[in-house]
């Protein structure tokens, strides 16, 4: 009898979810309205499109690799749910995770797409994964679509490589005009970590972004990843006395950076790349990174309505805030299956080539692709104003 | 293959084992002499940005930047071997470590020591950015190869004179000294010895992952690769070579498992090293074993009391 008991609750348990997806309503969702208007409802796909998904779940990186993995599970519920593709053809991703290892990325790329035969993949979560990986994709005409990589080059690799993912050479140019322009800053220094290509690439584009703008830069300071005290690199920093202190650094050495500068009597401005978008930043330095000027491609606050409405989505979905990692990867889904709509075939040059030509309102702005598969979209100035990120010259 | 590629043991998955196979090998050579040196993702480091800026910047066929990195990893072993060997065991496992930190933060910081030595700026290593868009000149016939003729040296290594003295010196240095056997020399050729191959390995590998940058050779590196030993056996030298392409293959096998494939691989690892503490090889059979069973099955039964 006990037997019994147990075999019922875990059916129950089992079949319990499922009914939940099935009593979902379908229902139209805000993003992809404009796509359903250009492109007709496609007739030749197959019941189910599979594409691939390469992410970091595990390991060092894995903290941005859940984050798209959910923001992507999002957007496939919505893509579904929808019958975007359709009636009753499904979407369906094969996520692999990459473990932030080169090597592995590579195999896990490779059954992507020799086993699994998908006909586009979402990542991988990072620049270092997608240089060793990605020309496996392009060797085999499978359409990469990065959105998270930022480094230079990664769609050099090949016509099937494309990003949605704003590179530090888009944001931070902007970042550092928008600051020149309502700030007035003409000399400025810059730290950052001389062992990451993210925090150095960072670092380069910001030199060259305030030469652009008639801006000296009067001192370099570098440290490596995992310092902790960065008293003596600020003290050389502080005797330039620069307007602005530029800090192309990862977010926890970001905190300390931060705290150190307002501690030794910084009182200039300070601003820093993608690695200081992060609501924790601002938590942990708290008024000492008052007006604190970070450059995005996306910001929590955006008054665009796909914007609040995928905000809105997410935390009712998973109960907390999407960071830019969840609302690229999210947009990025969308992305592939308004390609696929689009071209209404599973074949993978097509798919790219109504990629190339997609033309979309999204969460990150009205978003297209420039001709080398660049993203082409308004990067944020925000400024940190009393704990959250505000948007420049906005107030 | 077709049943090797569906449990997700593709080509890629396969070239990986074989360089990791030559990894294992190198540090085997150096337990095997008692030295427990954690040396080699050092060396790995020099041979593949050695291999690769040959192949590179200098436009030479792989072979050459094969044979390059890996003499320029056996040349620096000398230096290098000379005053560390003098230390033994934790110590010396230590003090490589150190080595292998330094290799790291000089390959880091290579391209603005030499430019502030010529005056101009250069970018050799690439700093943290490291190099990319190498392009896949390996072949699995390439690591087949060259994997099969070290292991026929190996083999003839251990039936030489001086093989036989590296297992002495590994039971005890003293004993071995006082037999005559010239020990800082053994010592030192077979530290030689094994950061030959492990720069073969770096630069093999160099050219199969399209980009290398500094942090991949790191402590991790090189806990992996005495992980590929310790896993496998250092019993005889299929040992490491059985740990390379189980700790390689294991996490692809286990994609299946989703979220719990760290879970599963790790619990495994587990029962190996408490299970098995002889490592991967004590499931096979040594030519001693096979003997001790050959002489029960087929010896002469003692014939029943009359």
């Amino acid at each position: 009898m006990k037997k019994w008991i147990w075999v019922f609750s875990l059916l129950a348990l089992l079949t319990a979810p499922a009914l939940v997806s099935a009593q979902m309503p379908t229902m139209e969702s805000l993003i992809g309205a404009d796509i359903r208007q250009t492109c007709p409802d496609p007739t030749n796909l197959p019941d189910t499109v599979t594409i691939g998904s390469l992410l970091t779940l595990t390991g060092g990186a894995s903290v941005f690799g859940v984050s798209q993995q959910r923001g992507i599970q999002l957007a496939i519920a919505e893509i579904n749910n929808s019958a975007f593709l359709g009636e009753g053809v499904t979407l369906e991703v094969i996520f692999e995770d990459s473990a932030s290892d080169n090597n592995q990325a590579i195999a896990a790329m490779t059954k992507l797409v020799e086993e699994d035969r998908v006909i586009a993949v979402i990542g991988p979560t990072l620049s270092r994964e997608a240089f060793s990986a990605d020309p496996i994709a392009q060797d085999a005409g499978v359409v990469v679509l990065a959105v998270s990589n930022t480094a230079n080059g990664i769609t050099d690799m090949g016509d099937f490589i494309f990003r949605n993912s704003l590179p530090e050479a888009s944001v931070i140019p902007g970042t550092v005009a928008g600051a020149v322009d309502q700030l007035g800053i003409r000399s400025a220094a810059i730290i950052y970590a001389n062992d990451d290509d993210f925090t150095v690439s960072g670092a380069n584009v910001f030199r060259e972004a305030f030469e652009a703008n008639g801006v000296t830069v009067v001192a370099e300071e570098t440290y490596a990843t995992g310092d902790v005290d960065f008293n003596a690199q600020l003290t050389n920093i502080i005797a330039q006395n620069p307007d602005a202190l530029a800090i192309s650094a990862l977010a926890v050495e970001a905190v300390q950076i931060i705290l150190q500068a307002r501690a030794q009597g910084y009182q200039g401005v300070l601003m820093g790349g993608n690695g200081l978008n992060s609501p924790a930043v601002l938590q942990q330095t708290g008024a000492d990174s008052e007006g604190l000027i970070v450059g995005a491609a996306w910001n929590i606050g955006s008054p665009n309505e796909l914007s609040a409405a995928f905000k809105a989505a997410f935390e009712n979905e998973y109960g907390n805030l999407p960071d830019q990692f969840a609302a690229q990867a999210y947009t990025g889904a969308w992305m592939i299956a308004s390609a696929i709509r689009c071209a209404d075939s599973t074949d993978s040059a097509a798919v790219r080539d109504a990629l190339a030509a997609l033309e979309m309102e999204t969460p990150l702005g009205f978003f297209s692709f420039t001709e080398d598969r660049n993203p082409i979209h308004d990067p944020v100035v925000q400024v940190n104003r009393g704990g959250a990120f505000a948007v420049l010259g906005a107030e | 293959m077709d049943v090797l590629r569906s449990i997700g043991i593709t080509e890629p998955v396969i070239q990986f084992m074989l360089v990791n196979a030559l990894l294992g090998l190198s540090i085997y050579l150096t337990l095997y002499t008692g030295m427990f040196s954690l040396a080699n993702a050092g060396f790995m480091a020099i041979g593949a940005f050695a291999g690769v800026i040959l192949t590179q910047t200098f436009d030479l066929p792989l072979a050459v930047g094969i044979a390059g990195g890996a003499a320029l990893a056996g040349v620096l072993a000398i230096p290098v071997g000379l005053p560390v060997l003098r230390l033994r065991d934790i110590y010396l496992a230590i003090a490589t470590i150190g080595f292998g930190e330094v290799v790291r933060i000089l390959i880091l910081n290579f391209d603005p020591l030499v430019s502030g030595i010529i005056g101009q700026r250069v970018t050799i290593t690439g700093g943290a950015l490291g190099i990319k868009g190498i392009p896949k000149l390996t072949e699995t016939w390439h690591l087949v190869g060259f994997l099969i003729a070290v292991c026929y040296l190996i083999d003839r290594l251990h039936r030489s004179r001086f093989g036989r003295a590296m297992a002495a010196i590994r039971q005890d240095e003293k004993v071995a000294a006082n037999m005559g056997i010239n020990v800082v020399y053994v010592k030192n050729v077979v530290f030689v010895l094994s950061a030959l191959l492990a720069g073969a390995a770096g630069a093999f590998s160099g050219h199969l992952t399209r980009i290398i940058s500094p942090d991949g050779f790191g402590f991790a590196q090189a806990v992996n690769i005495l992980a590929f030993a310790v896993l496998g056996g250092g019993a005889s030298y299929f040992g490491p070579i059985l740990g390379a392409v189980v700790l390689t293959g294991l996490p692809e096998v286990l994609r299946p498992v989703r979220e719990y494939r760290g879970v599963v691989n790790g619990l495994i690892l587990m029962l190996v090293i408490v299970y098995l503490p002889g490592g991967l090889i004590s499931f096979f059979p040594t030519r001693r074993s096979l003997q001790r069973l050959r002489r029960r099955l087929f010896a002469p039964r003692p014939a029943p009391p009359a």
